[in-house]
């Protein structure tokens, strides 16, 4: 049995969203629950796909897991070591283990550096090594990355999309992370350089042993490359296990339709269902829509289908995180 | 095929770098047509120039040289005419090898003219959905208001009253919710999804001839990207409007297309009916297409967890073009019959079976 890389408990990440300049006097901050309650495990060599739409805490849960962010409650044992609460200085050491691959690529790379730089800052910071072999250890990334030698003089922006992309991956590597939270890597990419990029992180994967937090909004991609997912709504996990039963065998409604959007030919059944859900966008938190009991109910064909029962709608009644057989779990009062 | 409403023909539309003392070659070329009422979708990598070639066809590119030559023929009820037509006078071209190496346009003539011409074609006869919804509008105007204005510019609807009926009619044709309520709202109060169906319904309020929807559903989360794309398919059903969909979403294509054209580093490298060129199945397409479509991870890719075919090497950068295929770098179908031909010299764009055609030396012999 694999050993449990990360583990999270009940993390919690609350924004303060203050209006007006008085508001810290007048104590009128509202708050905004990006992350509200979510717990999952890792195991080493393993996947984990995290999905949603955007505006739902996926790369929020991602930053806060590598205490990039501050939590608000709740725990993250990494490693066996509880590192909730972890000092910067603390955290310095544990930084070489793990790594974030960041959504912008442009943001990531600092522009005024040559690649050479970069990689040999990444590895400089972390490792004390010998005179001489920085060299050598950035040879051996860039084969891993399959990018050119030539490419080490260049800047960024002379780099195309999927080479920086490359590099961002390299530098990850350099620092020798097992744990990566990749953040949509090819997001912005074209497909034949995204089938590039997939390809060559799930080949480091099986040479480097490596667990990934795989944050993606492409279905297909999060499928391909994890083992197990999440889907999150509005700062929850409603549900959450096997990638083949979370694409095909879905409990939870919103999982189901998501999926059914990908269907070329939608059948007219589920098309029907999905132009409630896609009706507005309320993906993302809302002042003026207070959740009460589950937060996907104002969007649930069940919801309408069952004639919207109380239950839905009880704040003191939010479903959670069931388990209805093979680690598969899901958070919905009628499972599917 | 009815006959065409929008027939491009070699469509050249160059940038200069200054920084590489070079042309950077968007359009290289272009030759396309759409029947009446038809929706003929464009694919291509980013810098494939797809949108280069819906901007030119708008008269919207701007820096220098820009559009140099071709021919866009545009045949409505109303207008029959080469939107080009007389440019050539203020550009001369030097030729070497049979390449395009020095341009002298004479901007500001060129400007005048094309401006008068497309005043009373831009939005009337041709409109067009851009890719970023919320930086198309105007952000200090009420999305309704910028309707009106549009519908009273181009329409009979002249009175301001009678225009802002005629906004929320079409706000609510769009599917937007309480279309007299967002009426009033302004961009930033509208979710990208709303964003883009306000776009939509601007696009359309003045029953324009074409439509040219450019990456439409790019940056919207999937249940909305599916939702945008069964809009437009219902409004191409209801209106018989002729459309021009540019994506790199290949399942957006072959959802809403009849015809489909395949484009890689600033040409056409393939065009036909949709069935023909974005099916798995098909046989005898050309090699770019069916390795695009191989790099998509498709349903059994997905189940067995299997490796991408991924397209090795990167997107042609279009300052350096090769003297033969535009592809022939990242081809793996070359044989060693056509490996010759195909480093040194560029196909054309030919027909492979009837309608559907293809630029690659396999199917020439």
């Amino acid at each position: 049995m694999a050993k449990t890389i990360l583990e999270v408990q009940d993390l919690k990440k609350h924004f303060t969203h203050r209006k007006g300049l008085f508001s810290a006097v007048k104590a009128e901050q509202q708050s905004i629950p990006a992350v509200d309650g979510v717990s999952f495990y890792l195991k080493e060599n393993e996947t984990v796909g995290l999905v949603g739409e955007s505006g739902c805490g996926k790369t929020t849960i991602g930053r806060t897991i590598l205490r990039l962010e501050k939590p608000t409650s709740g725990k993250i044992i990494f490693d066996g070591k509880d590192i909730t609460t972890l000092s910067t200085d603390e955290l310095r050491g544990l930084r070489g283990k793990m790594q974030m691959i960041f959504q912008d690529l442009d943001a990531a790379l600092n522009p005024k550096m040559r690649i050479r730089e970069i990689l040999t800052e990444a590895i400089e910071v972390h490792h004390r090594i010998a005179e001489g072999s920085t060299e050598k250890r950035i040879a051996e990334l860039l084969e891993m990355v399959n990018l050119k030698k030539s490419k080490l003089s260049n800047f960024p922006h002379e780099l195309s999309g999927g080479e920086k992309r490359r590099v961002g991956i390299a530098r990850v590597l350099s620092v020798g992370a097992q744990f990566i939270v990749a953040d949509e890597p090819t997001s912005a990419l074209d497909v034949s350089i995204q089938a590039q990029v997939v390809n060559l992180l799930r080949d480091l994967q099986q040479q480097l042993k490596l667990s990934f937090l795989f944050i993606s909004h492409d279905l297909r991609v999060v499928e391909l490359m994890s083992h197990k997912v999440a889907v999150m709504y509005l700062g929850k996990v409603v549900e959450m296990g096997m990638a083949e039963r979370i694409a095909r065998a879905a409990h939870h409604p919103y999982t189901h339709i998501l999926w059914s959007s990908l269907t070329e030919k939608q059948s007219k059944e589920v098309s029907r269902k999905a132009v409630s859900v896609q009706a507005g966008r309320w993906g993302v938190f809302d002042f003026e829509r207070p959740v009460s009991g589950c937060r996907f109910a104002p969007r649930c064909p069940v919801y309408e289908a069952r004639g919207r029962p109380e239950v839905c709608t009880d704040p003191a009644n939010e479903p959670e995180l069931r388990e209805v057989g093979d680690g598969h779990r899901v958070a919905c009062h009628f499972p599917l | 095929m009815t006959a065409p409403l929008l027939k491009i023909e070699d469509l050249r539309t160059y940038f200069y770098s200054k920084s590489k003392q070079a042309f950077i070659r968007s359009v290289d070329g272009v030759s396309l047509e759409v029947g009446k009422g038809e929706t003929l979708g464009i694919v291509g990598e980013s810098g494939s120039g797809k949108s280069i070639t819906a901007m030119s066809v708008m008269g919207l590119v701007s820096s220098g040289p820009g559009v140099i030559t071709g021919k866009i023929g545009f045949k409505s009820e109303t207008v029959q005419k080469n939107l080009l037509q007389d440019l050539e006078d203020y550009v001369t071209l030097t030729r070497t090898d049979g390449r395009i190496m020095a341009v002298q346009k004479d901007q500001d003539g060129w400007r005048e003219v094309s401006e008068r011409r497309m005043a009373k074609i831009r939005g009337k006869e041709i409109s067009m959905i851009f890719q970023n919804p919320k930086q198309s509008m105007n952000p200090f105007e009420t999305v309704g208001s910028q309707i009106a204005e549009a519908v009273r510019l181009h329409t009979d609807h002249k009175e301001e009253k009678a225009a802002k009926e005629k906004a929320i009619e079409w706000l609510d044709r769009v599917k937007i919710d309480s279309p007299r309520l967002r009426y009033d709202n302004y961009p930033y109060g509208l979710s990208g999804g709303m964003c883009q169906r306000a776009m939509i319904a601007m696009a359309l309020s003045c029953e324009p001839q074409l439509l040219i929807a450019d990456e439409p559903t790019t940056g919207l989360d999937a249940t909305i990207q599916s939702k945008i794309a069964d809009l437009l398919a219902e409004l191409k059903s209801e209106l018989g409007i002729t459309t021009v969909l540019i994506s790199h979403d290949i399942s957006i294509i072959s959802r809403l297309s009849d015809t489909v054209a395949v484009m890689y580093g600033g040409t056409v490298v393939e065009t036909g009916p949709v069935k023909d060129i974005l099916s798995r199945t098909a046989e005898r397409k050309h090699p770019y297409t069916s390795a695009l479509l191989t790099s998509i991870p498709s349903a059994e890719n997905v189940k067995e967890k299997g490796h991408l075919q991924a397209i090795e090497g990167d997107v042609l950068d279009t300052i350096n073009i090769p003297a033969g295929c535009r592809f022939y770098g990242r081809c793996s179908q070359v044989t060693d019959k056509v490996r010759e031909r195909c480093e040194q010299q560029e196909p054309e764009l030919r027909e492979i079976s009837s309608g559907h055609k293809a630029r690659c030396w396999l199917y020439f012999d």
